[in-house]
């Protein structure tokens, strides 16, 4: 019986597996310019404001660099200091495991002229700082080139967005008068009892 | 004392006039014999069914939060501190609320302790929705987590209700099917959750409405204890307490008993290494499988929950495996059995965090599941002999220390980003090891301990039991009851037990 758990024991541990790697970010190209319409220090309103994206082949890239490219998604980014303490946003080489840009903004075929978009900040961004990164892809649905909107440390161009609250009037006023409603009734089992006990000593 | 028909009024007439009749077979002191799990009858049955169903509440309230972090998060700009604090906070509250219940019950009697409890905590759930910040969050969730005393409440109303050959199982079904709420809010909640975003609610408010859910279920719970439940299975506290049927023992007394007896604090210890190990996981384990394995949200609260969910049948497998072990074995049976259960469950916990493919993961889960959570149902198993006098303090002081093991756990390895979460799992199945250790020091000098036999001064149960009372007390003839109870703990011994215990000679508590 022992020999048998200590057996299933050492399976179970061989079988400890890790999963499969996606492309590497570090090796693909910055061949794509990317610009966002926003001020410096600016704080959009989610569900509010919007922005105009532009993007495009950076044309001192010559020749037939832009073949395999089919696909472009623009998508909105966390900056370093939305990242601090906050593992779930973190920036991983193996884009397959790469949390730093979670929200697609735009999705459109590559097309060769520069294209622009005016993008609305949904109601469902969360608080934080972002910058715009758009990544080129292949017939493979695969990653070959990106562009950014900020340099390489991702310190410049950032613009902050302001997350709605999710909470309403109605909601708190709710939340209060079922509070007293609990409270309340607390009180009354006391005095309730406190009755029952006079009357039965009365008794 | 027998019950005195005449000022006999109990608020569920559930008795025809003159002779009581119970609906289960009872002891000289009304308690029930039996377990009848499919019977609903007062007030025995009634009572078991109210406090699992208000303890599965509480835990439904408490663990609300955790499946929905990674919609909570990002609302209110939540750091990995701040949620490892808050979950902390969720804990913190009941370590000292678990002590000071044990005494609430004796002074006013489980059914109001529990329903003042659990309405005085109802509106922190209802005021989560109003969170809006770190701070605000944090505080919802510690005043949520003071419902987990009714963890308390609840062995103390079984102990009053059951006798002992059933009291064990009584207790084990009882905690177990609670603490099934920790799991079952992992599924509850995302699924409230999406049922309210189907209908276009945006997802910042949908989870703020989520958790009208189990407020609402909180506090309809409580009402029910009031209006359907009875402390004794003579009636309620403050009618007895008048005829003088209850004898009120001296809290001082039965403080300092419980307090000197290290059995207690070794108790506390490996507790908060099963119990404190199965509020951490339930508070980390859902983000864990949704961040690492990248599942939905929905998929990581239904992992998350057949955590919980192993309580169905793990946690009263142990205390069913501590009676069974200890008719042959005796109370070094029960040791060595919570030793060895509570040493495995450490084991899996290390290889849980080590596995790295999503379906081996679940796998080893569930299969520390079972091992941590039956570790709480034989840890209840040796609690009932530590002390007779002070059982409700060594249960509050048991239970209390259950939670600081989930504090500290979290404190050293889920708060901020020092570990990641899979490094500190397989941390926490260290500590379960090293903090399992001290069972090694339990010694009854009646039966033994782990590597000892009993006290070879031939020290019977009658002396254990009796050096809890002085001989003033003695002489009132208060400690008749201990001595009862002394006299059926022989089946402590084991096998070689081979003079006749008598079923009959059940042990009425001294209320403590």
């Amino acid at each position: 019986m022992k020999s048998h758990l200590l057996t299933a024991f050492l399976l179970l541990f061989c079988l400890a597996q890790t999963g499969d790697g996606g492309v590497l970010f570090s090796s693909l190209p910055q061949t794509l310019v990317v610009t966002a319409s926003i001020k410096q220090g600016q704080v959009l309103i989610a569900g509010e404001d919007s922005i105009t994206l532009t993007w495009g082949l950076n044309q001192s890239f010559v020749g037939r660099t832009d073949e395999s490219y089919k696909e472009v998604k623009v998508k909105l980014c966390y900056a370093p200091i939305s990242q601090v303490d906050r593992k779930w946003r973190k920036t991983v080489n193996d884009l397959s495991k790469d949390k730093t840009c979670q929200f697609i903004m735009v999705n459109k075929p590559y097309q060769k002229l520069d294209q622009s978009f005016k993008w609305s900040v949904e109601k469902e961004v969360p608080t934080g700082t972002y910058f715009v990164r758009a990544y080129a892809y292949d017939s493979a649905g695969e990653e070959v080139a990106y562009g950014q909107n900020s340099d390489a440390k991702k310190s410049s161009n950032l613009f902050e967005v302001q997350g709605i609250s999710g909470r309403h009037l109605s909601l708190d006023v709710a939340s209060v008068c079922f509070s007293a409603f609990a409270l309340v009734s607390l009180i009354g089992f006391f005095l309730v009892e406190n009755n029952k006990k006079k009357r039965s000593t009365d008794n | 004392p027998t019950p005195k028909d005449t000022d006999m009024e109990l608020p569920n007439a559930a008795t025809n006039s003159g002779d009581k009749k119970f609906a289960l077979p009872v002891d000289s002191e009304n308690k029930a014999t039996e377990f009848r799990i499919y019977s609903a009858a007062a007030p025995h049955m009634r009572a078991f069914h109210l406090s699992w169903v208000s303890f599965f509440a509480c835990f439904v309230s408490t663990f609300a939060a955790p499946p929905l972090l990674p919609i909570i998060r990002d609302n209110l700009n939540l750091t990995s501190t701040d949620i490892g604090n808050a979950g902390i906070a969720a804990v913190t509250g009941a370590v000292f609320a678990r002590i000071t219940m044990g005494t609430a019950c004796d002074l006013f009697g489980p059914r109001l302790a529990s329903a003042a409890l659990i309405l005085l905590t109802a509106p922190a759930v209802f005021c989560s929705a109003m969170a809006n910040s770190p701070v605000s969050f944090l505080l919802v969730r510690f005043f949520t987590g003071f419902s987990l005393a009714t963890f308390v409440s609840t062995q103390f109303w079984m102990s009053s209700m059951f006798s002992a050959p059933v009291v064990g199982t009584a207790n084990g079904v009882a905690g177990g099917w609670g603490n099934l709420g920790g799991g079952a809010t992992q599924l509850i909640m995302p699924l409230v959750f999406s049922l309210i975003r189907d209908i276009g609610v945006t997802k910042f408010t949908a989870w703020r409405i989520a958790f009208s859910i189990p407020a609402l279920f909180q506090t309809l719970s409580a009402f029910a204890i009031f209006f359907l439940g009875q402390d004794l299975p003579d009636g309620n506290y403050s009618r007895l307490q008048k005829s003088g049927d209850k004898h009120k023992d001296n809290f001082k007394q039965v403080l300092y008993h419980a307090v000197t007896n290290y059995r207690g604090w070794i108790l506390a210890l490996t507790y908060g290494y099963c119990f404190g190990v199965e509020l951490t996981v339930d508070n980390i384990i859902a983000q864990y499988f949704y961040d690492r394995f990248n599942v939905s949200l929905h998929t990581a609260g239904i992992i998350a929950a057949s955590f919980g969910l192993a309580n169905l049948f793990s946690r009263p497998g142990g205390g069913l495996l501590s009676d069974v072990v200890a008719k042959k074995f005796g109370m070094r049976g029960r040791l060595w059995t919570l030793w060895i259960v509570q040493m495995l469950g450490g084991l899996f916990c290390i290889l849980l965090g080590k596995v790295g493919s999503l379906g081996v993961s679940v796998a080893v889960m569930l299969i520390f599941s079972v091992f941590v959570q039956a570790a709480c149902g034989l840890t209840f198993g040796v609690v009932p002999f530590v002390s007779r006098r002070s059982l409700g303090v060594i249960s509050g002081m048991t239970g209390g220390g259950g939670n600081v093991g989930a504090v500290l756990t979290q404190v050293i390895f889920f708060r901020g980003s020092r570990y990641s979460a899979e490094t500190g799992i397989t941390l926490m199945g260290v500590m379960i090891i090293c903090c399992t250790l001290p069972l090694l020091f339990i010694f009854f000098p009646q039966w033994g301990g782990l590597f000892c036999g009993p006290s070879s001064k031939g020290i019977t149960e009658e002396e254990y039991y009796m050096s809890e009372w002085n001989s003033t007390e003695k002489d009132k003839g208060f400690h008749k009851a201990s001595l009862k109870f002394a006299h059926n703990s022989r089946s402590e011994r084991g096998k070689k037990v081979d003079s006749a215990l008598t079923p009959s000679n059940e042990t009425p508590p001294t209320h403590v």
